[in-house]
């Protein structure tokens, strides 16, 4: 027995992996948070295509086709370490998508996909080195470059529902703002009532934002998948009805444009915007408030995709301000 | 029917909930290693303080209990924990350090010391008390592996009012503690009472995740058969969120005291010993037996039959799997303590420890390997950090190459638990950012611990 079993007494080759900790990982992954966020959105844009017909689906087609077509070329001049299959240049390209008119050319939505990866994320550095939202800064770049189409695109909701020919309408936003309550009411489709109509989608509007609906259903499974938080769009909403309450056409405001597309899924995107809770809720009431503002004082009739603009901005700042707090040291021996 | 609703204890901010997994041993009594190792490797640093310095020679013949090697100063003393013979004392492999002077001892028989009760041993002086725990070279056997006389020692000028009994044991996989609170209770308390009288303090307080409720009745019945004199004993069960055993968290869990920032718990009139520790003391204080075994969790998806094993300090790794049926073919990391705060090791031929409390034998990829993406600012990081730290910014900061900025994020009061890696999404290996920082700034700035 005196002589030991065990030979093995110099260094030897690692017959293990030698790894930091921690060594297991929640299963969460950008990739499934942003193909999560897709799925989210994808009732609300396939509604879009179901009230506007075929021209919504090629706008769709149009605009993610260029986001990734660019986000595919800029990876490689960049030499990134991220893919096209992490799903955020496919976010991008639905995102703007669905902001934007359905009779939009498909191939200025194209364009618009391009600039938005190209201007507002590859020129930063990329994922996540990206001062504003992509979508929003191609949507305004469509604004800017195509502005008779990105006003008057809007085609009437279900025509196959009315039984009449597809035509060029307003929005219910628009209509409010140009002739009143009463035409606002009018532009509305679908065989229910007003309330009825703009809930589940029946109405004039961007492709993505018409069905409040799908976008609410959309918001609750990113909510209990724990992916987004209430926070930014509690606050966006407050900021809305806190501005435009007093206008009269609180409900028009918080159902027919597109606050719960901006509220849920763009101003909620991690990288522009603020990362703890007191920051959120100061950038979502700032986003509500200027979107109420530009609503009612400013030159157009919508206003969240400005809001969200500007308040992106704000984002540095209000990361400096509103810092995690530490536990501050309490108590002593009695 | 009523329920009867229970108030769990819990610290502030942060924290995550990783799978416990602890039902794989949980149920499963501790069982003596079998057969006993031909050979243990004692190495001579096993722990924070001087290297310890051998008493016996090549050829000797020891006894298991017997002291082989002097703590000095600011160690802690060696026993053989085998009985045998002592083979040339050599460098070894060993689990932190690369290689360290070891004794080593070939196995030659199965006799004992004996440890006679001591009769007198609930009056002993405190200096009595705390020279059995030095000579026993106890250290913290929650993981820190701190020489316990030493902890036990308090800074001149420090007052402590509450003793804090650590069985909150919550990295996953391991049941070690459990069941020692299950098997062992009164020991347990018997020691933690007798932590605090040396000390001077009435109040101990003992906190359990609640998913081991079974243990917070073991140890509230144990309490009910001792003489608690003037000393109070309340067992408290947490919630179960990890890390609600680091010493920070559970002080404020059971206190809603918070340790300023790089100061022990003695700060706010806390001590903390883990259960174990508690269980090791109580024996050298009654016995005079000094620490010669380790109840390890040997767990994990490679092990074909996981165990909780009591084996004797400096048995190889090897043997451990050996005992529990061997490991499977598509075994990949091999980690030493739980699988939050646990360290991977390269190889089983390395001893048992006395600061080692559970074998992890995971499969599959680990986290770091298909790297890392860009940081999307997601917070998570921020939301999980039981300190309110900012790993995004230190991250981002060192990545940018500069590590001296990250100071205003916090990373020299990280303790690395690794909660930020835990939840990132991008997969981003952020303790380690947080770690590049802060022995960075260490260097940099002179950063001295308060008392």
């Amino acid at each position: 027995m005196s002589d030991a079993t065990i030979t093995v007494t110099g260094p030897s080759e690692p017959a293990f992996i030698i790894e930091p900790g921690p060594h297991v990982h929640s299963s969460e992954t950008t990739s499934k948070i942003m193909w999560s966020v897709n799925a989210a959105l994808a009732p609300a844009a396939l509604w879009g295509v179901v009230v506007f017909g075929f021209p919504a689906l090629a706008v769709l087609l149009g605009s993610i086709a260029g986001a990734l077509g660019s986000e595919w070329v800029t990876n490689r001049l960049l030499k990134s370490r991220t893919s096209l299959r992490d799903g955020s240049a496919f976010c991008t390209g639905l995102l703007m998508a669905m902001t934007l008119p359905p009779l939009l050319p498909a191939w200025a939505a194209f364009l618009g996909g391009i600039f938005a990866i190209v201007f507002a994320k590859a020129i930063f550095g990329g994922l996540g080195y990206n001062l504003f939202n992509p979508a929003l800064v191609g949507r305004a770049f469509l604004m800017a470059s195509f502005p008779l189409a990105m006003t008057s695109g809007w085609s009437a909701a279900a025509p196959w529902l009315s039984n009449v020919d597809a035509m060029t309408t307003a929005t219910p936003l628009g209509a409010l703002r140009e002739r009143g309550i009463e035409a606002a009411m009018s532009v509305m489709g679908g065989p229910g009532s007003p309330t009825v109509n703009l809930l589940i989608g029946f109405r004039p509007g961007s492709i993505g934002e018409v069905s409040v609906l799908l976008l609410l259903a959309g918001g609750a499974f990113l909510l209990t998948k724990r992916i987004i938080t209430p926070t930014i769009p509690l606050a966006v909403v407050a900021g809305v009805v806190l501005t435009t309450a007093a206008s009269g056409h609180l409900g028009l405001h918080l159902l027919s444009g597109g606050l719960w597309l901006g509220a849920l899924f763009m101003a909620t995107d991690y990288v522009t915007s603020p990362s703890t809770r007191n920051g959120q809720i100061a950038f979502g009431l700032l986003i509500g408030a200027l979107t109420g503002v530009i609503r009612l004082y400013g030159g157009y009739p919508e206003g969240i995709c400005y809001a969200i603009l500007i308040a992106n901005t704000m984002v540095p700042a209000l990361n400096l301000w509103f810092r995690p707090r530490r536990p501050v040291f309490a108590g002593s021996p009695s | 029917m009523t329920f009867e609703r229970i108030e769990l204890k819990t610290f502030g901010r942060g924290g995550v909930h990783p799978s416990t997994h602890k039902r794989d041993t949980a149920l499963l009594p501790v069982e003596a290693i079998s057969p006993l190792p031909p050979e243990v490797w004692l190495p001579l640093v096993q722990h924070l303080g001087e290297p310890a310095t051998p008493l016996v020679k090549k050829g000797d013949r020891v006894v298991r209990g017997q002291k082989i090697a002097d703590g000095g100063a600011t160690g802690a003393p060696l026993h053989a924990t085998i009985s045998g013979k002592v083979k040339p004392i050599d460098k070894r492999p060993h689990p932190t350090l690369v290689s360290v002077d070891s004794i080593i001892i070939a196995r030659d028989g199965e006799e004992e010391q004996e440890f006679p009760e001591d009769p007198d041993w609930r009056t002993l002086s405190r200096e009595e008390m705390l020279e059995r725990i030095r000579e026993a070279g106890i250290v913290g056997l929650g993981g820190a592996a701190f020489p316990t006389y030493r902890k036990l020692t308090l800074p001149p000028g420090a007052r402590v009012d509450t003793f804090i009994l650590n069985g909150a044991e919550c990295e996953p996989y391991l049941t070690s503690d459990l069941r020692l609170m299950l098997e062992e209770p009164l020991a347990i308390v018997e020691g933690a009472l007798a932590m605090a009288r040396l000390i001077g303090v009435k109040r101990v307080l003992v906190g359990i995740e609640a998913d081991k409720m079974p243990a917070v009745e073991s140890l509230r019945a144990a309490a009910k058969e001792v003489p608690l004199g003037e000393q109070t004993f309340d067992v408290a069960p947490c919630e179960v969120r990890y890390p609600q055993g680091a010493e920070r968290q559970l002080v404020t869990a059971l206190t809603g005291r918070v340790i300023p920032p790089r100061s022990l718990p003695s700060a706010v009139g806390v001590l903390v010993q883990n259960v174990a520790t508690a269980q090791a003391v109580h024996l050298a204080i009654r016995h005079r037996r000094p620490l010669l075994d380790r109840i390890m969790t040997v767990s994990g998806p490679g092990v074909l039959q996981p165990k909780n094993l009591r084996v004797p300090i400096g048995t190889l790794l090897q043997a451990l799997v050996d005992a529990c049926g061997g490991m499977r073919p598509d075994t990949t990391r091999l980690i030493a303590g739980g699988p939050m705060m646990g360290r991977a090791l390269p190889r089983l031929d390395l001893p048992v420890i006395k600061g080692m409390n559970g074998l992890l034998l995971l499969t599959g990829k680990g986290p770091m390997e298909d790297g890392f993406g860009p940081c999307i600012q997601c917070g998570r990081c921020l939301e999980s950090c039981p300190l309110g730290l900012e790993p995004d910014q230190v991250s981002i900061r060192v990545e940018a190459g500069k590590v001296l900025d990250t100071d205003p994020y916090g990373p020299i009061d990280c303790y690395e638990c690794g909660c930020c890696t835990y939840v990132c999404p991008s997969g981003r290996p952020l303790l380690q950012f947080m770690q590049v920082a802060k022995s960075a700034l260490r260097r940099a700035i002179e950063v001295k611990v308060k008392v």
